[in-house]
This record gives structure tokens, sequence and C-alpha cells, in this order.
């Protein structure tokens, strides 16, 4: 068959077209794109089904492991693809390498180096217990992060655009730094009872646990050559929330924040539990999209999206 | 990525408009304010820092929010009105900017001498804000932010003047 590759303004993107065997896959199809245009290699690539001008529709995003019969419709001889460069990519273990390793550097130094005289602070530093554990539980979460981005996750798309390394090392960096800042300044207020640092630092451990357990169980839903794919999720706290580890993440943070207690925090809480809430969203919607009950596909059960009773 | 783009889009719009009432809310306060206090002649002196500033900004939103009426009303604008929207900003985007940064920097050696609106430590809430640096980084966000706006609104009024052409 004939496949032609256009961009999105109508621009044919591979001279000629491109001929494949009538089974060939898109992944043949991106292999054979990136022979004729050098810098696209397949994860960079776009492909759409074209959609009617005019049309509100959301376009069709061929799946690389799909055959191209699969998207042909009518005429199995002649297809017509529109191609959308993705920019460059990293792969999402190096995103998350980087945006987590910031904080986990960042933290410390505020802690161990004399950095607050450069803000005109003279003089010794006296270091409150809490301030300890707060660089303790602060740093064992990037390092439990940074190893299940290694050794836990598995990923839906194996790539990122390499502009969001620079969006979310902003986003994890700045907001590590500002935390930091207030956590260690040497005018920094412990909250007044001691109880209700171990009950922040506690519930917070409790709630990394069940986050890493629920880390653990949405692994165990796809399979470890990385095809991705989608499940429902089921047991422990998915049984009653889409998205138990981001509401267990909120929570331990939610936690860290009531033994520390600094508008920082909190300010980095509220931010964290918004854009977690937008991709639970999405998730959601996407679970109950793909599982509506249909042609012997379960249902989607009722749940909570992120954060009973709220949403 | 288009989700976090919609978000910050409202988390922008809604502090734009928040300032923007504060900004009028400000000019009438002074107004009523001077009135009361000294009667007429003295109320422009007193505004006049503030009002410079939301007049630009109003001037914009007459044009913006004309267009989005009749858009939604008739279906589509005048292409005079498409016209103005897309042009108004060559002028009034310089003239916005400079007078704000100007504002900053005129007001930089008070802020910093009476530390208005600072909070400092120690606090029961391990927070401060120091107004200077605040007003620093303000001032280092429109340097690049300005001539960045400038330049997408450039390629937007091309986009739109040659697509209405086109029709």
């Amino acid at each position: 068959m004939k496949v032609n590759v256009v961009s999105r303004s109508g621009k044919e993107i591979v001279k000629g077209g491109i001929h494949l065997s009538d089974s060939a896959t898109v992944a043949d199809l991106q292999e054979a794109i990136n022979q004729r245009t050098k810098n696209f290699y397949p994860e960079r690539q776009r492909l759409t089904l074209p959609v009617q001008p005019g049309s509100k529709e959301r376009p069709v995003v061929l799946s690389s492991k799909k055959s191209l019969k699969d998207y042909c419709g009518g005429s199995s001889d002649n297809l017509t693809l529109v191609f959308k460069d993705l920019g460059p990519q990293v792969s999402y273990r190096t995103l998350f390498f980087w945006e987590y390793l910031g904080p986990l550097i960042i933290y410390p130094l505020f802690y161990y180096l004399p950095v607050y005289k450069y803000f005109g602070y003279k003089g010794d530093r006296v270091i409150h217990p809490v301030q300890t554990y707060a660089m303790y539980y602060w740093c064992f979460h990037y390092f439990k992060r940074i190893m299940e981005t290694f050794f836990v996750h598995r990923f839906s798309h194996a790539t990122s655009p390499l502009s969001n390394v620079f969006r979310n090392c902003a986003y994890y960096w700045t907001f590590g730094a500002f935390i930091a800042y207030y956590v260690n300044h040497p005018l920094y207020t412990p909250v007044s009872s001691d109880l209700q640092m171990k009950i922040g630092f506690g519930f917070g451990i409790i709630c990394q646990s069940a986050n890493f357990y629920c880390h653990i169980l949405l692994s165990n839903l796809r399979s470890p050559g990385g095809s991705g794919g989608y499940q429902i999720p089921r047991g422990f706290l998915f049984n009653i929330v889409t998205c138990a580890n981001y509401t267990t993440e909120i929570y331990q943070w939610l936690g860290f924040n009531i033994a520390t207690q600094t508008v920082a925090g909190y300010v980095f809480l509220v931010v964290a539990a918004l854009i977690m809430s937008n991709w639970a969203l999405a998730k959601h919607r996407r679970l109950r999209k793909l599982f509506d009950g249909k042609d012997g596909r379960p249902k989607y059960p009722r749940r909570w999206v992120i954060l009973p009773p709220f949403l | 990525m288009e989700g976090s783009c919609s978000l910050i889009r409202r988390v922008y719009l809604t502090l734009y408009n928040w300032a923007a009432l504060v900004g009028w809310f400000q000019v009438l306060y002074l107004a009523v304010k001077t009135l009361k206090e000294s009667g007429h002649e003295g109320v422009y002196d007193a505004v006049e820092r503030p009002l410079l500033l939301a007049q630009s900004a109003a001037v914009l939103e007459i044009i913006r929010y004309s267009f989005f009426g009749m858009k939604e009303a008739l279906g589509s604008a005048p292409s005079w009105l498409m016209w103005l929207r897309y042009s108004t900003f060559l002028v009034l985007y310089p003239t916005g900017i400079a007078s704000e940064v100007g504002l900053i920097y005129v007001a930089l050696p008070y802020i910093q001498k009476s530390e208005k609106y600072c909070i400092r430590m120690p606090n029961k809430w391990n927070f401060s804000f120091d107004y200077f640096y605040a007003a620093l980084l303000v001032f280092g966000i429109y340097v690049p932010g300005g001539p960045h706006m400038y330049s997408y609104m450039l390629k937007q009024r091309k986009r739109a003047l040659s697509k209405s052409k086109r029709e």
C-alpha cells in the first residue's frame, strides 16, 4: 500500500509517499518515515487520521502496535496520514530523574551549608529537632521517587518532550528551594506542640507507605515489556478512588506541612493537589470511556476521582 | 500539556482581572478620599499614576470586549474592529509596559525604605515577604516578558489579519 504523509497544513512530509506491504504495522511506517526524514525518530512522530475541515472532533492518533490496515477504512491501497513533530524527546525515566534530583540535593544544601549568611543573617543558627526530621523526611521522599522511577513505574508512553525537562525541573527545583529556605531558616518557629510534629510526620510516613503500595499495584497492571495500555485498577484504596496514588501523595505532603507549618509548604501542597487533580480527572474520564461495559468490556465501577468527598 | 496550558490561562486571567479590579478601585478610592479632604483640584494629582496604568489597560479592554461582543452577537466581527483589535496593541503594549516598568522603577527607593507590605520572620507561619525584592522580581519578568508578549502579538496579528483577508 502507499501511505501519504502530510503536515497539518497539507504539505507533503515525505515526497512520493511511502510504499509498504499490506500487513505492515504503524511501527514499520514510523521506521520508514525516520529513514526518509533523518531527524524524526519514531518517538517524535505523531501520526493521525485526517479530520474533516471544521470538524471539532479530536483526531485519531495511530498506535504504533497496530497494523496500518486497521486505520484504512475503505480503500486499502492508499492511506493519507497527518504528521506532527513532537519535538526532541527524552525517556520518562530521564525526565523524572532530573526533576527529582534537584529537591534531593537542594534541600540539604539549606540544612547543612551556611547559606543564610548570604541572605543577611549573621551568626550561628540553632537547629530544632523538627528541622532535622523534616530534612530526612524530605530526602527520603525524593529518594523513594527516584527508586520508583527506575524499579517500579511502568509508563504508558516511552518518552516526553524535552521542553518538559526544563518546565518540570523549574517547578520542582524552585519549590524545593522555596520550602527548604523557610524550614531551615535561622528564625524558623517550630510548631507549639511536639505531638503535632509527631502526628504530622507519622501520618506522612503512613501515607508514603500507602503510596508505595499503590505504585506497586499500578505497575502490576502492565506487563514488563513496556507495552503500556490501561486496565481498571483494583484492590486497596483503588476500590474507592481511581487515583489513590495521587490521594496518598497529597496526604503525605499534608503530613509534612502539619509537622513543619510553613506557608511555602502549604502553597506547594495546594499547587501539587491542583496539578494532580487535573491528571486524575483526565485518567478517570479515560478509564470510564475505555471501560464502557459494551462489547464484552467491563464497565468502570463508580469511584471517587481523587479526593473524597470533594472530587 | 493542553491541560496545564488552560490551567495557566485560568490562573492568569483570574489574577489579571482581580488586579484590574484593584487598580480601578485604587483610583476610585484615591479620587473620593482626595475630594473629601482637599477638594477637586487635588484629585488628578492623587490619582494620576494608578489612573494612567488603568487607562492603558482599559483602552485595550474596550477593543477586546467589543470584538468578542460582536462575535458572539452577530457570529463575526466587522473587519475594522478586527483590525483595531490586532493593531492597537502596537502602541498600547509599549506604552502600558513602559508606564508599569517606569512606575515600579520610580517607586523602588520608597518601597525599600518604608518596608511597606513587608512580612518579617519569625512568625507562627514561617513566612516572609519583601515587597522590594518582589518588585525587583516583577521587573525581571517584564524585561524579557514584554518583548516576548509583543512578538507573540505580532505573530497573532499576522495570522488573524491574513486569515480574514483570505475569507
